[in-house]
């Protein structure tokens, strides 16, 4: 018996979990719109969410003030066609409004198709 | 009896005054019609625009230039440099073009901070997988800000007239990477000011760009709000005759073909953006320039092909051509080529005189 809600809880646990990580993510996608990535001639402006065909949480730091998120993304301009792949630092700072995208950094971009 | 006269006259006067263009802003001061705000804005963006940064602020590794204001310096801030960027970038033809992102991106730095100098690396070295390099003089960014408000319809609009004209004209806009059309830089590979203004001052192993938001957003108000440069209006005789022959020659050899003389900017929040017609003498698309000024490859833009150059403020820069490598305008008329060939071959062949009216004429643009 205590087996079986040891397990229950653990699955209780990996859902919320999984929730919570999605609309993280669901989060930075819309967050990310109207930023530039980079700059010159490697700037990625996040246009549409539809951009974004995958983002994955590499990473998180927080502190009262500061959140750091590593994230890996797989992006498709809807014009030219192209698909790159990009890993990014973003940073947001605690505002009176709440949490507020403060630098979106490139650190690496490259085309694969 | 006097008084009826008198009267009319200032009332005369004051419908003059009333009906006479505003003032041209001078070099380097803000738009007309700026609000409070927007005038706040510029102040606040153009002490961004000079700040030097330092190895603390993040500037560098490697970096080009520590300061905006470094390479836009003359006359005023936001002009001309005498700096020379190294850019490079892998073609592969026939049309796939790798600007090197993996390997820093094709900007290629041309100073490091004195932690990496003490290392042995004094300058980012060409990558190993690049086809080509180029020069690049640096642009004067007077009326930037209209030329942002552009929108990108008008810019694509021009693209079936060159097909119609024929004479072996055929540009294209150049796309960004996410797929907007392209319009600051010489290949049209940037889309927007805020897209150029996160990339310097400095590219490294550290997330680009290195500075904030906040920043960006005060640095590229500085540039959209910079006035286009004044027109020049001459006051002599022989000067204003000159001048206007030569508006006629530049029009006739069809110069205005590529230099369009005008395009509009689009609605704007701004008042002193919304549907403003600027004197930029571009169509902002690539052109083949031909294989003697070919030099690397940008998006969709292929070695031979460079954007139009605006030709506003031609009067205020000291070298030519995209890489400054000409001395002269009519030096670099002369070495237009590709789809400039008829045009470049009409001017050669015009009287020492008329050549003198067209140069006059790019003298008060």
């Amino acid at each position: 018996m205590k087996m079986i809600t040891w397990l229950w809880t653990m699955v209780v646990a990996g859902s919320l979990a999984a929730a919570t990580q999605a609309s993280e993510v669901d989060q930075l996608k819309s967050d990310l719109i109207g930023q530039c990535m980079g700059g010159r001639e490697k700037c990625w402006k996040f246009q549409s969410v539809d951009q974004i065909k995958t983002l994955t949480i590499q990473k998180k730091t927080e502190d009262s003030q500061k959140r750091v998120y590593t994230i890996v993304l797989q992006l498709q301009a809807a014009k030219a066609g192209g698909k790159y792949s990009a890993d990014a630092r973003v940073e947001y700072t605690k505002a009176a409004t709440g949490w507020k995208i403060k630098q979106v950094g490139l650190l690496s971009l490259k085309k694969v198709e | 009896m006097r008084a009826k006269p008198t009267l009319a006259v200032l009332l005369l006067s004051l419908l003059l005054c009333a009906c006479k263009s505003p003032k041209q802003p001078n070099l380097g001061e803000p738009l007309a019609d700026l609000s409070r705000a927007e005038r706040a804005q510029f102040e606040e963006g153009k002490k961004v625009f000079e700040r030097v940064f330092t190895p603390q602020d993040g500037l560098g590794p490697l970096f080009n230039a520590n300061s905006c204001a470094q390479c836009h310096e003359a006359p005023v801030v936001g002009g001309v440099g005498d700096e020379i960027e190294i850019h490079a970038t892998r073609f592969v033809a026939p049309n796939s073009c790798d600007p090197l992102f993996d390997q820093g991106g094709p900007v290629i730095q041309q100073n490091a901070t004195p932690l990496l100098q003490a290392k042995g690396i004094m300058k980012e070295q060409i990558p190993p997988g690049a086809t080509a390099q180029a020069h690049r003089s640096t642009p004067p960014l007077f009326g930037f800000g209209l030329v942002d408000a552009i929108p990108e319809a008008t810019i694509l609009s021009h693209e079936p007239r060159h097909g119609a004209k024929g004479e072996g004209i055929a540009g294209h806009a150049n796309r960004t990477i996410d797929g907007r059309v392209g319009r600051f830089g010489r290949k049209a590979a940037v889309a927007a000011l805020s897209d150029f203004n996160a990339g310097p001052p400095g590219t490294d192993p550290a997330p680009d760009p290195e500075i904030t938001v906040e920043d960006i957003e005060k640095v590229t108000a500085f540039t959209r709000f910079l006035a286009p440069p004044p027109q020049q209006i001459f006051t002599n005789h022989t000067d204003l005759h000159l001048a206007r022959r030569g508006r006629k020659l530049f029009a006739h050899l069809d110069c205005v073909v590529c230099h369009l003389p005008k395009m509009n900017t689009g609605p704007s929040t701004s008042k002193a953006l919304h549907r403003k017609t600027l004197a930029l003498y571009s169509d902002l698309m690539v052109h083949d320039m031909g294989s003697a000024l070919a030099d690397i490859c940008l998006e969709q833009a292929h070695p031979s092909e460079f954007r139009t150059e605006m030709l506003m403020g031609l009067r205020f820069r000291e070298q030519f051509l995209h890489d400054g490598s000409a001395k002269t305008v009519q030096e670099a008329i002369e070495r237009h080529d590709g789809e400039a060939r008829n045009s470049r071959d009409r001017f050669k062949a015009l009287t020492e005189k008329d050549k003198q009216a067209l140069l006059k004429f790019l003298e008060t643009i």
